[in-house]
């Protein structure tokens, strides 16, 4: 418990969460608006147009989207996060510093794991307590009641928790990976946000190719869309249910996190 | 490890290395190194760039994997330590800090993942006379305020051993002389400290011991003084003259031996400088300077570590 509370306090006493922090907090509010637009278009009848139908498109999806919203660049940044806190200790050289006080070596890495979870967790609180405060407040106005009873919402929080959750400790894991601060911030980076257009043209492509459909599914072992299929909550022809989503993108922290703990523990700090 | 089989060096601050050997790629950087260290006393730890000095205290420290060989700290392995901090305070670089930092809030991280209370953090600046920067930005510091904040680190759990690698690096003279009278002060408690430096003048004021490795391998271990007596030659007397041959000839009728140094002067053994000067005028050679020299530990060192400095 000492290691998680010295972690905290090493996040707390630099300036990299209150950037980060802020950075989240305008991608909420810019997406806030965008899905806001697009909720009342949605639900004035114009759904059509922008190609929304099925659940997507009944006020509960929609709502689901507004109270999410911000997710897409909040995710990345407790990622980011999660990265900073193991390369930092190279990058400022305070890895000796570390693993002088405290030699276990597997304590220090699980003790971030620790602390990235609950800074996770609080990200996740204080985005999601933004977007129900404005959402309620425009879906009330607009006419479409609050949908707080509704579990596509309901299901659509908790997915978003569990996906801030997963991405903080994927961040210490690629940082125990990849100890080079640039290095591991750019891998990061390609495989959350460029990787994801990519992966489905590749994955379009070889079920042509293959001439079977069943293949494009196989894309979700791809991070990115594995985190795009299990916060979406539901399955469609060309992606698996969320529960797949969800355990690949699982397998992906322990792994990481497993090979993180056993490659710091051979590490040589010099 | 069971009480009954502990072994002499447990509990007090001894450390004990044993045929410590670190294989890289294609350098042996220490090579079956072993010696000891006695509470109450500094050891000095020299040895040339390159010889292992680093590597051979992060082997002891746990930070790196000994190839072979064991290093013990009061009878037990770094990593075996319950409470590492309040037994042993380690400084090895001035730049392991957090460069958005502040000195007090880099100290409190320490004490909250050791479990000590943060007022130790204010403990440890006053010690080190850093408290009028305690909320300045680690960017911000100076070597010397760097090295200050190192020892403060250190000092944190109040350990029996201190391991310090080139402290005296980027201390002003002033910074310099109170390392000193702190290290000192350390050891007369019947602590221990061990501390690294290519300062040989430094170290002979500072060490009672000296541990001289070079090229990986010790080279010599024992009390300063002893180290310096060892070595072949004692006290000789430096002579100038421009009668180099006559003066020559009468010393070696008296028994003494007379090199050159290769710079013009005669560097006389065996006869003290008072006999030189009554020898000088008896055989009416006219003497431009006559000096005692004594070995110093620089001398001894670079005698010792000649030849084996070389970059491997």
């Amino acid at each position: 418990m000492n290691l998680v509370r010295s972690e905290l306090l090493k996040i707390r006493t630099t300036s990299t969460w209150w950037l980060l922090g802020i950075g989240a907090f305008l991608a909420t509010a810019l997406a806030f608006a965008i899905n806001a637009w697009l909720a009342h278009q949605v639900l004035s009848g114009n759904a059509e147009d922008f190609g929304v139908s099925g659940e997507q498109a009944s006020a509960a999806g929609q709502a689901a989207n507004l109270y999410t919203s911000g997710q897409y660049l909040g995710l990345l940044f407790v990622m980011l996060i999660g990265i900073l806190m193991v390369t930092n200790e190279f990058f400022h050289q305070t890895a000796t510093t570390t693993f002088l006080t405290t030699p276990r070596r597997t304590s220090v890495i699980l003790s971030k794991l620790g602390a990235a979870s609950l800074l996770g967790f609080g990200f996740w609180l204080a985005t999601t307590v933004i977007d129900l405060v404005a959402g309620t407040i425009f879906l009330t106005v607009d006419g479409h009641g609050t949908q707080l009873s509704e579990w596509p919402v309901h299901r659509a929080l908790l997915l978003n928790l569990l996906a801030y959750a997963i991405w903080t400790i994927l961040g210490v894991g690629i940082g125990t990976l990849i100890p080079n601060q640039l290095g591991a911030v750019i891998t990061a980076a390609v495989l959350y946000l460029v990787g994801t257009q990519v992966v489905q043209l590749l994955f379009f492509l070889l079920s042509n190719w293959l001439d079977s459909q069943a293949v494009v599914k196989w894309q979700v072992v791809w991070p990115a869309v594995a985190s795009q299929v299990m916060i979406s909550g539901s399955s469609t022809e060309l992606t698996p249910d969320w529960w797949v989503g969800a355990l690949v993108l699982v397998g992906y922290a322990l792994v990481s996190g497993v090979f993180g703990v056993l490659i710091t523990r051979r590490r040589d700090i010099s | 490890m069971s009480d009954g089989q502990r072994s002499p060096s447990a509990g007090t601050g001894q450390i004990v290395v044993s045929g410590l050997t670190k294989q890289y790629k294609n350098v042996r950087a220490v090579d079956d190194l072993s010696f000891t260290v006695e509470p109450g006393r500094v050891t000095g730890f020299l040895g040339p760039n390159g010889a292992g000095k680093t590597t051979t205290l992060r082997m002891l420290l746990n930070l790196v994997t000994p190839t072979a060989g064991t290093a013990t700290i009061g009878g037990r392995r770094y990593a075996d330590l319950t409470d590492p901090l309040r037994s042993v305070g380690a400084v090895l670089e001035a730049s392991s800090a957090h460069k958005g930092r502040t000195g007090r809030n880099h100290l409190r991280v320490i004490c909250a993942a050791a479990g000590l209370p943060a007022s130790r953090a204010d403990e440890a600046l006053a010690l080190v006379g850093l408290t009028p920067a305690a909320n300045r930005k680690f960017k911000g510091y100076s070597l010397g305020m760097k090295q200050r904040l190192g020892i403060a680190a250190a000092m944190l759990g109040d350990p029996q051993v201190l391991i310090l690698d080139e402290p005296a690096n980027g201390l002003d003279p002033e910074g310099i002389r109170w390392m000193r009278g702190f290290l000192k002060g350390f050891a007369t408690e019947g602590r221990t400290v061990l501390v690294s430096s290519h300062l040989l003048s430094e170290m002979q004021l500072l060490a009672d011991d000296v541990v001289i490795i070079a090229a990986g391998k010790l080279v010599r271990q024992g009390p300063v003084e002893q180290v310096i007596g060892s070595m072949a030659h004692g006290v000789r007397v430096r002579v100038r003259t421009p009668q180099a041959a006559e003066l020559t000839a009468a010393l070696r009728e008296q028994a003494a031996t007379v090199d050159t140094d290769g710079h013009g002067a005669l560097l006389v053994s065996g006869m003290d400088a008072p006999t030189v000067g009554r020898t000088a005028l008896a055989a009416k050679v006219e003497l431009h300077e006559l000096t005692t020299e004594r070995p110093d530990l620089e001398g001894v060192f670079l005698e010792l570590t000649a030849g084996k400095a070389e970059i491997r």
